[in-house]
């Protein structure tokens, strides 16, 4: 089977388990609706300390979304005593890796994209200006995270204490994604262009380009054993 | 050769404790709280040799698969942490009287704590894998992947810290070149260095031999 | 501006507190080591194979010497892969 087949036929594999339980949509889906709802308890009366936070609350929905999408990457293969087949798939193992975070940012992205429609209608935002420029920001952001969270995802699946250790080995990590994609979003919500933070998009460019080549090299090591 | 290396670490300490208060001079602005730098600036560069270090190791781990170099990378993080840990601390301890806080989300101070917090999850993922080769295979990964980020991280809280924002105010502890103030800066520096060889040393010793030793 | 000496002493004694205590760890897991070792050897010196036996360092006692030559399958304690029994160094 060829490298990008094999990669694709994971992707399928999760879809598939992923549309029958709908586990991890649902969880993502209700965590958001109540993130929503905590945010404007607190903060919806005042617009203008809502605008100013508005891009640090959006980023923080995405990336807790994030971690319970990633933490549960391998929860089908630890669970159903499959990891062993990972471990004795042939060829380059890669290509698992490759397919993990193709559906990993199929699922991040639709549960970013539901947040984000939810935040627009909710708290009144117009994002006819912004959108363009959030769109590639969101990208990068969610490409940044989803490869890093794959592999310690992978790491940490069968170590004792993988709820905790998971989060505390990737948030650290995932500092320059973050500030970069806050700082970018603020900016675009404030209207201006995106050529104004080119230097975050750059940075996210440069972040997502080392996270993936890592990535792509180490993965064979943690799946060696 | 570990007591040979004890004994110079030792000398060089008392040496620079010696310098870093007969030797330096009470400083202008600070007064002298500013000798808190003479233990402050050495744990943190030192820390960073330590990081430098894991990293070295961890490639060469995988490289190699010598369970030396994990031996190696292993000690490094955690002499590392501690070293970085107590700069973390003393920086905060000098910052009260001369800055008025102890803590302060400025460029400098917000990548260390990362840096801490990211070789504190070193420690912890070593600390929950059973199996040592494992254990060693994936804090490599992770030992690469920290130091990698370490640049991204620097960049993105730099440009957090001073593009669209006012310079902070205070420029503290800023070099005065004089003599009476860097040689101390530097023995304490050669100091602080001896020691995490010697703590390394030491801790690379215990590990290989608690490996021999058939339980 | 005030002098502040609590804050240097703070400063220094927490250093000098804190890396004793790394120090005294380190001595006290070496400690912990050597005596397992030794209860090691005398466990399995009837069965102990000589040939074994590294080159010494000088000043240890003959009694760290004929370590089983079985390499333990068991995961080390500190989660480090085992180092090659024939090249053993010993404790000072």
């Amino acid at each position: 089977m060829s490298y990008a087949r094999r990669a694709l036929a994971v992707v399928w594999k999760d879809l598939a388990v992923e549309r029958r339980s709908k586990e991890t949509l649902n969880a993502l889906v209700f965590f958001s609706l109540l993130l929503l709802f905590v945010f404007q308890f607190t903060l919806g009366a005042d617009r203008e300390r809502l605008a100013a936070v508005l891009p640090g609350v959006l980023w923080l929905g995405f990336v807790l979304s994030a971690l319970l999408a990633l933490g549960r990457t391998f929860l089908v293969e630890r669970e159903h005593d499959c990891w062993e087949g990972l471990l004795l798939a042939p060829g380059d193992k890669s290509a698992i890796y490759l397919g993990k975070l193709l559906g990993n940012l199929l699922l991040m992205l639709l549960v970013e994209a539901l947040v984000l429609g939810l935040f627009v209608v909710f708290f009144d935002i117009d994002l006819s200006r912004a959108l363009p420029g959030l769109v590639v920001v969101v990208l990068l952001g969610t490409l940044g995270l989803a490869a890093v969270g794959t592999l310690f995802a992978a790491m940490t699946a069968n170590v004792r204490a993988r709820e905790l250790l998971f989060p505390v080995l990737l948030l650290p990590v995932q500092v320059p994604v973050l500030l970069a994609t806050v700082k970018a979003t603020e900016a675009l919500l404030l209207g201006e262009p995106l050529g104004a933070v080119a230097h975050w998009v750059k940075l996210l460019v440069a972040a997502d380009a080392v996270y993936v080549v890592v990535s792509l090299l180490t993965f064979d090591v943690v799946l060696e054993g | 050769m570990v007591k040979t290396l004890g004994w110079l670490t030792a000398l060089a300490l008392v040496v620079g404790l010696l310098m870093a208060f007969v030797v330096a001079p009470r400083e202008v602005t600070q007064g002298n709280v500013q000798r808190i730098m003479y233990v402050h600036v050495p744990l943190i560069l030192a820390s960073y040799v330590a990081f430098v270090v894991l990293a070295i190791a961890s490639i060469l781990y995988l490289v190699r698969r010598d369970p030396a170099a994990d031996r190696l990378a292993h000690a490094s993080g955690e002499v590392g942490v501690v070293f970085v840990g107590l700069g973390i601390a003393t920086g905060s301890i000098w910052g009260k009287p001369t800055w008025g806080t102890w803590w302060t989300w400025d460029a400098r101070l917000t990548s260390v704590a990362i840096l801490f917090v990211m070789y504190l999850g070193y420690l912890l993922l070593r600390g929950t894998i059973d199996d040592p080769e494992r254990a060693a295979r994936y804090c490599a990964v992770l030992g690469i992947v920290a130091a990698l980020d370490i640049p991204l991280v620097h960049f993105s809280v730099y440009w957090w810290r001073t593009l669209h924002q006012p310079p902070s105010l205070m420029k503290p502890g800023g070099f005065t070149g004089s003599a009476s103030i860097l040689w101390p800066l530097l023995v304490n520096l050669l100091g602080f260095v001896l020691l995490y060889a010697y703590f390394v040393a030491r801790r690379v010793r215990l590990l290989r031999a608690e490996a021999e030793a058939v339980p | 501006m005030p002098d502040n000496w609590s804050f240097v002493a703070a400063a220094y004694a927490l250093t000098a507190a804190v890396l004793f205590a790394y120090w005294r760890r380190l001595a006290k897991k070496e400690r912990e080591v050597t005596m397992r070792e030794r209860s090691n050897a005398n466990r399995s010196r009837p069965t102990a194979d000589r040939s074994r036996l590294t080159a010494e360092r000088s000043g240890s006692t003959a009694e760290r010497s004929g370590l089983s030559a079985e390499r333990s399958q068991e995961p080390s304690r500190t989660g480090h892969p085992r180092p090659d029994p024939d090249s053993r160094h010993s404790l000072q």
